[in-house]
């Protein structure tokens, strides 16, 4: 497992992520898993990164207004604040796991957000 | 319906700390309904105990499974043969269901997994109200249907204390007094008079304080 787990949209993310670790634009240790929607993403699957040695997780969905599903990524937002309750009681750090949102297609998000995730890993 | 939330994770990882095969068992009773115990839960749970049992050195085996009702014998007759093969059963039910499957399932070492907290009222997503105490002696009908007894901090039988204020109650100002209501409730279905009659002392047996409580229907027995 990479360090950095990133879930992302299918509608966010247009580039492959290896041509984004060629331009060194993302970190080497970064894995990221495509959903066709982030309302599809479940709390144990961001525990289970984890669990499976990833240091950070994020989530990047569409912006909430702007959902392809309406409420996805509203949806993807509250597992990933749960997960947070969870880190802490597991004496964890809750920012080692985030939420983004990016317009449809844009990569420059879905780039930040890996790179702040890995400066906090 | 039961209301119920997890035990926190540090309880939870205490209680299995010496445990390395483990099967966590939902409900969907009330606890599925009030995101306690159902299936979505045992498997938050699964993933919760796995990170932390790794995060402390150990390893776990954890399997899942979730029952219609562990509150009813032939929902939780499988457990005897499948609870014995682990080292402990992680029950998601309420405080009746851990009991229930303790009784009937002697091979069986039954953890609770949740802390069972009163019979309540779903007000939104995420939200829920004690409505009920369940004292077996209800009330209600003088009352305008709102419970003294469950919804009074002193459970109070003819009128609020002194510490209602401005139809809050004294341990909280989020807190309605519920007299402050009932005597709402009954005025504007011009029965506020009723409230003029005193409620006889209460009968508190029924309440639980006659020991264990038992409700026999002879009709229905086998």
């Amino acid at each position: 497992m990479s360090k950095i787990k990133g879930f992302c949209c299918n509608y966010t993310l247009s580039v492959e992520v290896d041509a984004l670790k060629e331009e060194g634009l993302v970190p080497e240790d970064l894995e990221i898993e495509r959903l066709p929607c982030t309302g599809r993403l479940e709390v144990p699957e961001i525990l289970d990164a984890f669990t499976k040695g990833a240091e950070a997780v994020f989530v990047v969905g569409c912006q909430v207004d702007k959902c392809h599903n309406l409420s996805g990524s509203y949806r993807a937002s509250k597992r990933v604040k749960y997960a947070k309750k969870i880190l802490e009681e597991l004496d964890m750090n809750p920012d080692l796991v985030e939420m983004f949102f990016a317009g449809r297609g844009e990569t420059e998000p879905v780039v930040e957000a890996a790179r702040t995730m890995a400066s906090r890993a | 319906m039961i209301i119920a939330e997890r035990k926190p994770m540090k309880e939870l990882l205490e209680m299995v700390s010496d445990v390395k095969r483990l099967l966590i068992v939902g409900c969907r009773g009330c606890v599925a309904v009030c995101s306690a115990g159902g299936d979505k839960e045992v498997s938050i749970l699964s993933a919760a105990l796995r990170l932390g049992v790794k995060r402390a050195g150990g390893e776990i085996d954890i399997h899942e499974d979730t029952l219609v009702r562990q509150c009813d014998p032939e929902y939780i007759e499988p457990l005897n043969d499948k609870g014995a093969k682990y080292d402990a059963v992680l029950s998601m039910a309420c405080g009746v269901g851990v009991n229930f499957v303790a009784d009937r399932c002697p091979d069986v070492n039954v953890l609770p997994a949740l802390n069972t907290t009163f019979y309540g009222a779903n007000l939104s997503s995420g939200e829920w109200k004690e409505m009920c105490a369940g004292c077996g002696a209800c009330v209600l009908h003088l009352t305008g249907g709102l419970c003294p007894v469950a919804r009074c901090a002193k459970s109070l039988s003819n009128g609020p204390c002194g510490g209602s204020q401005g139809g809050r109650c004294e341990i909280n100002p989020d807190v309605d007094c519920i007299w402050q209501q009932i005597y709402d409730k009954l005025s504007s279905m011009n029965r506020k008079e009723e409230l003029r009659q005193i409620m006889p002392i209460r009968d508190w047996t029924t309440a639980g304080h006659g020991g264990p409580r038992r409700r026999i229907r002879e009709d229905l027995l086998p």
